[in-house]
């Protein structure tokens, strides 16, 4: 291969051969994400309650699997749900366990973007919400979370960036996800630096993107918080 | 039971090895990437317009792609390019991470030296330090306080990515774990166990960041 022009050859002629294989693999790369990222936000906030809660039965659970699932990688646990699991019979396919693995792991991190969110509500808000007749838990789905959620939109952005990198590490538990159909084509045409590269390409057609949206939306809280104090 | 607890007892040797080239493998890659965030960091902060766009466009393809893209460019795309590059797996990981962490650091870094007010530097000019004296002795010192838990932050996420490098073949924990995972035919009892070892390393670490970030605060 040689040159670098001879990689830049190679790279437009076989474009249209490559382009469409890896496509059909980013579409599921993006199911992996939204799949995974439906299941992370709700059991996320389930979390975070269960994490504040008075109930020491509730929130001593909640704060050990946060702690153990950000203490460990994710490609860890992705092997214990892949793996693990088919050892006791269980045996997932690697899609579904891609989805509920990185699912799991975002949950704790999207706990924990919660609970700073919702402390950064002021408590004024919450006692003015009981005060005014409201019950807590309409003073939660009313007053609480809608101020909270404006203030975790970076965070969410950040989240959701994170999370489309990691639906890389799905190839390793054979979800056909857009590396796993990468590595397959490198094993047929040896071209591994044009196939990675135009991979690259992919992530970052949706990650700069959202990277750039979280930027802009950090200013905006900031500049929210700003006005409030 | 007494068989699984004679397995964990046999294994025990073998990872604390593995354990050690992981945090070889991370702090190898946090120096890395610690260095070259100077330069990225310098040029993202310069007066010249082509100096930043160079740097935020390196920050946002080395945070937008994912590591294992990067690792794999490096190991298997380089040599193909490259005939002469033959850097083994573990190199091309230290390398790998070090890009990445680079562009997150620099940032940190960026952060840091904003946050501290305008006025300190001002002073200091004004007293007749250099712009450099400045950023070295009155500066540089309050980022780096600033800066202090994002990076502990930063190193934490790094302990866990290495694992990504078993993917090369680059030995450390995870790759250690799947083969002892294919040579005893339990996984679930190796990756459970392993996943104690990446505890151990990371939750001292995670709360010792913790610790500054509510220091902080404070102050």
């Amino acid at each position: 291969m040689g040159s670098m022009s001879g990689f830049w050859t190679i790279f437009w002629a076989k474009l249209s051969e490559f382009l469409p294989n890896l496509l059909v693999g980013f579409e599921v790369t993006l199911i992996v994400a939204a799949g995974s990222f439906v299941i992370a936000m709700s059991l996320g906030l389930l979390l975070a309650i269960a994490r504040q809660s008075q109930n020491r039965w509730a929130s001593v659970p909640a704060g050990i699997y946060i702690e153990f699932i950000r203490g460990t990688p994710a490609l860890t646990q992705l092997f214990i749900i892949y793996f693990g699991l088919a050892q006791l019979g269980f045996s997932l396919p690697g899609l579904v366990a891609a989805i509920a693995g990185l699912g799991l792991n975002g949950a704790a991190y999207v706990a924990e973007i919660f609970r700073a969110g919702l402390q950064a509500v002021p408590d004024g808000q919450r006692q003015a919400a009981i005060s005014l007749g409201l019950t807590p838990y309409q003073t939660f789905r009313h007053i609480r979370i809608p101020q909270a959620v404006k203030l975790m939109m970076p965070a969410f952005c950040n989240y959701a960036i994170q999370l489309l990198k990691d639906t890389s590490l799905a190839s390793v538990v054979a979800a056909p996800e857009v590396m796993f159909r990468a590595r397959a084509l490198v094993m047929e045409t040896y071209l591994s630096m044009q196939i990675y590269v135009l991979v690259g390409l992919m992530y970052l057609s949706i990650s700069i993107p959202l990277s750039i949206l979280a930027g802009r939306l950090q200013r905006r809280t900031v500049k929210m918080a700003g006005a409030a104090a | 039971m007494t068989d699984l607890l004679a397995r964990f007892a046999s294994w025990t040797p073998e990872l604390i090895t593995a354990a050690g080239q992981t945090l070889y493998l991370t702090l190898a890659a946090f120096a890395g990437a610690a260095v070259l965030a100077i330069p990225i960091c310098a040029m993202k902060m310069s007066k010249s317009a082509s100096m930043r766009g160079f740097a935020t466009s390196y920050i946002e393809v080395a945070r937008g792609l994912p590591v294992l893209v990067i690792l794999f460019i490096i190991y298997f795309g380089l040599p193909d390019v490259i005939p002469s590059f033959r850097w083994n797996s573990m190199s091309c990981a230290i390398l790998g991470f070090a890009l990445q962490g680079s562009a997150l650091l620099a940032e940190i870094y960026r952060a840091g030296i904003n946050a501290v007010e305008r006025g300190e530097k001002e002073a200091s000019v004004a007293l007749g330090l250099t712009p450099l004296q400045a950023l070295v002795h009155v500066t540089g010192p309050q980022a780096f306080r600033i800066g202090l838990p994002p990076m502990g932050n930063y190193l934490v996420g790094l302990l866990k990515d290495t694992s990504i490098a078993s993917i090369i073949a680059a030995p450390e924990l995870m790759l250690r774990a799947k083969d002892l995972s294919s040579s005893s035919f339990m996984p679930m009892p190796v990756y459970i166990y392993v996943s104690l070892f990446y505890l151990i390393l990371s939750l001292p670490l995670s709360q010792l960041t913790r610790m500054l970030e509510n220091k902080r605060v404070r102050q």
